[in-house]
């Protein structure tokens, strides 16, 4: 068989995949750009027809509650993220620590990041209950009267990112540790001949080796806080008012409560752009600190 | 060859069905299955209970469920995707518009007229107008049986009620005996009454925790049903004739005042509250009184769910002076009704299925603590043994407290894009419980995104849906 031939053979090879792949991922993805500049609403008499910029010019310009849900998922991929990567990071370095038992303990750590979102939203349900909740028990309990989690503007999305906090944390703590893990120990033993211990171990050493694996931790942690859908929809559906409605809910709402798929598929495409230029510049920023 | 044999089958099937028909029996269908969608639990039990039924008839049901907020969603995007995955569908009538309107579903008056009647007649002549004039039929044809009757109940504490000490003291600050509240300014009165500190007295008993005047539905989804509450008794409708909005006007924002007013004599965290929340702050007897669904009266008297059987008294949800006399309009969020999708495979099966659930099985079930459903039937009210009360009084009471607000029903709007303006107003009402906006500027902004609604779905439509609504308003006697 010639080059050519082979060439063409493998092309033949790979075309069914390529064609699956086209049908079930390329072509839904052109079609709801295409439908992100029209009229389209289901159950609508009027014919669908070329909206041209509108649907990206009302929600960037003049739809207040898309500004307030982009807001808010900014909010909470910011908080979520430093928090986590912090209490991660606490988490790992005991485990690093410890000798004996380590994988045991990891395990019942990990639990929370296995069990579903929904699960974990119903448990936060019962956890933030005002009434019966055991959080407030335990804040009665230390003479604090505890919020209505789950029924006051204040603490709503707050309690999205607790129960985001405990159930993703041990997640980038395993990340983490396994960075820690990895470190090369002939540049921790001559660092430790410089002279560098403590704070200045972990700035010049320790965090610039382990950033390559831990930013990747970071980054899926990110898109996942920014794609946050189960928790908002099990714990609060959104309120009270849309005080914790992000991006990916109000999205829902318009393709799927509303039938809207051209609005829907416009936000979806904003979050794309917004979610794409965010990974690059933390990227961006990851490459820096690898390089200092 | 495949089609053939299932053609053969269904003859089969046909010839079955009116030997056994005759006979006085199920029918048999064959060995078919039935794919039905609802909201999942209390709501879909009767196809369980009934299973044998459905098996000694030919037909396997096989269930499908939904979250009680999701059930638009998921039907919705079956019938717009067309994949005729459903053979019966459970839903809430506010959709019919949507559903019939949009041609997803199976007109019934053919199979209703079918012979025998024993077997296909599901005798709507007998069920209450509001269900079957405005939740079960659009453009002038059967869309829907009835399968639930929902509608909204006052229920009280009559022990606390009653007691001669409470009773003193409320004459004493209010001048006034102590009942259960006819208006809404009385509620708010009553509320505040029976809203106690840890530590106070309630009945004669040292209270070991907060006692609370009310609870309303506080959480997203269906708050908007207890804003109905105010509104509709206050005369409000959701359009004028050319189809603008009329849920800000001063009584509108008036009503809605009153509900924020209320959160002051509820639990801190109400505003979590939906139907689960709201049903077991009563039933712990966490609350004086709640406007509640009407299943959960049957509720209150089992032992198993609830503390406070035998001490809860049934009556008419508060209403608004008007005119110099109290109107009393109660909504009827929710409800269900039964339907067969255009595209379904099975039609006969699965309108049998929801005829046997409508009419022959619902004496049972509307009566029954294990199901959601609520009476719908003049018949339902008639023959009260079923029902399990702890006492006689409460039974009757129950049922005339049902009944009479059923006569003053207001329904859900049901005009297709129902489910956009419910959810634009149920955010406006969340809104202002919240303290996000005020009234006024919550309800002009949800009048706001009506409009928007009505445009985008086209106004002439609109108004025409709107009209044929009214006129079903008007058949049911629900407006002059």
């Amino acid at each position: 068989m010639s080059g050519v031939e082979e060439r063409n053979f493998a092309r033949l090879m790979v075309t069914p995949a390529v064609g699956l792949l086209f049908l079930v991922t390329i072509a839904p993805l052109l079609f709801s750009v295409v439908v992100s500049f029209t009229n389209l609403q289901f159950g609508s008499p009027q014919p669908m027809r070329w909206n041209g910029l509108d649907n990206y010019v009302n929600l960037t310009l003049r739809d207040t509650r898309f500004l307030s849900a982009l807001w808010r998922t900014i909010l909470l991929v910011t908080g979520g993220v430093i928090t986590q990567t912090v209490l991660g990071f606490a988490v790992a370095s005991l485990l690093f620590r410890i000798r004996r038992g380590r994988t045991v303990l990891l395990s019942a750590i990990l639990i929370p990041s296995v069990i579903s979102q929904v699960v974990a939203g119903w448990q936060g349900r019962m956890i933030f209950n005002a009434s019966y909740g055991p959080l407030n028990d335990m804040l009665a309990r230390l003479g604090i009267k505890g919020p209505a989690w789950l029924a006051s503007q204040q603490t709503a999305l707050t309690a999205i990112f607790l129960t985001d906090t405990w159930q993703w944390t041990p997640f980038l703590a395993l990340i983490i540790l396994a960075a820690l893990q990895s470190l090369p120990q002939d540049i921790v033993e001559a660092a430790r001949l410089d002279g560098a211990y403590g704070w200045s171990m972990f700035r010049f050493v320790t965090l610039p080796l382990i950033v390559p694996v831990t930013g990747i931790g970071i980054l899926l942690r990110g898109v996942d806080l920014f794609k946050t859908f189960d928790l908002v929809y099990i714990l609060t559906q959104g309120g009270p008012g849309n005080s914790s409605e992000t991006l990916t809910f109000f999205t829902y709402v318009q393709g799927f409560k509303f039938f809207n798929p051209s609005y829907a598929s416009a936000m979806s495409f904003i979050q794309l752009v917004l979610v794409t230029i965010a990974a690059k510049m933390f990227l961006a920023f990851i490459r820096r600190q690898r390089s200092f | 060859m495949n089609k053939s044999f299932k053609n053969l089958a269904t003859l089969f099937g046909a010839g079955a069905l009116t030997f056994s028909s005759a006979s006085g029996e199920l029918p048999n269908f064959n060995n078919v299955t039935v794919t039905v969608v609802g909201d999942a639990g209390q709501n879909m039990e009767s196809l369980n209970k009934y299973a044998d039924d459905f098996t000694k008839a030919g037909v396997t049901i096989k269930q499908v469920g939904a979250t009680f907020t999701g059930l638009y969603d998921k039907l919705k995007t079956d019938f717009v995707a067309g994949s005729g995955d459903y053979d019966m569908v459970i839903f809430y009538p506010s959709y019919i518009g949507d559903f019939a309107g949009n041609g997803y579903l199976t007109p019934l008056d053919d199979l209703m007229k079918k012979t025998p009647a024993s077997i296909w007649d599901p005798k709507l002549d007998e069920v209450e107008p509001p269900y079957r004039e405005i939740y079960c039929k659009w453009g002038g044809k059967v869309y829907a049986l009835p399968y639930d009757g929902d509608v909204l109940e006052l229920y009280y504490r009559k022990d606390f009620f009653q007691d001669p000490a409470e009773k003193a003291a409320f004459q004493q600050k209010y001048t006034r005996d102590l009942v259960p509240p006819v208006t809404w300014k009385e509620w708010l009165e009553v509320a505040e009454f029976f809203t106690r500190k840890q530590g106070d007295t309630l009945a004669g008993k040292k209270l070991e925790r907060p006692y609370y005047g009310v609870a309303e539905y506080g959480a997203r989804g269906f708050s908007y049903g207890w804003f109905l509450c105010r509104f509709a008794s206050a005369g409000g409708v959701y359009f004028d004739e050319n189809m603008n909005p009329k849920i800000n006007t001063p009584a509108a924002v008036e009503g809605l005042q009153n509900m924020v007013d209320s959160l002051k004599f509820c639990p801190p965290d109400v505003l979590s509250y939906g139907y689960e929340e709201l049903k077991n702050a009563f039933l712990n007897g966490d609350v004086a009184m709640v406007v509640q669904w009407s299943d959960v009266g049957k509720k209150t008297a089992d032992p198993q769910l609830s503390k406070v059987v035998g001490k809860v008294g049934f009556a008419l949800v508060p209403g608004t002076q008007v005119n110099g006399r109290v109107q009393h309009r109660t909504p009827m969020p929710v409800g269900r009704v039964l339907a067969v999708p255009a595209t379904s495979k099975n039609k006969e099966a699965a309108y049998w299925v929801a005829k046997y659930l409508s009419l022959d099985k619902s004496p049972i079930t509307v009566s029954a603590n294990w199901s959601g459903q609520d009476p719908y039937r003049i018949s339902h009210f008639a023959d009260p043994s079923h029902y399990k009360f702890s006492d006689e009084v409460s039974r009757k009471d129950y049922l005339d407290a049902t009944e009479a607000n059923l006569k003053n029903g207001f329904p859900d709007l049901n005009i297709p894009g129902a489910a956009q303006y419910i959810d634009a107003l149920d955010l406006a009402v969340n809104k202002a419980l919240s303290g996000e906006a005020d009234p006024k500027a919550a309800l002009d902004g949800a009048a706001e995104d009506w409009k928007g609604i009505t445009e985008r779905l086209g106004k002439d439509n609109q108004k025409k849906f709107w009209t044929e609504a009214l006129s079903s308003y008007r058949a049911a006697g629900l407006l002059q």
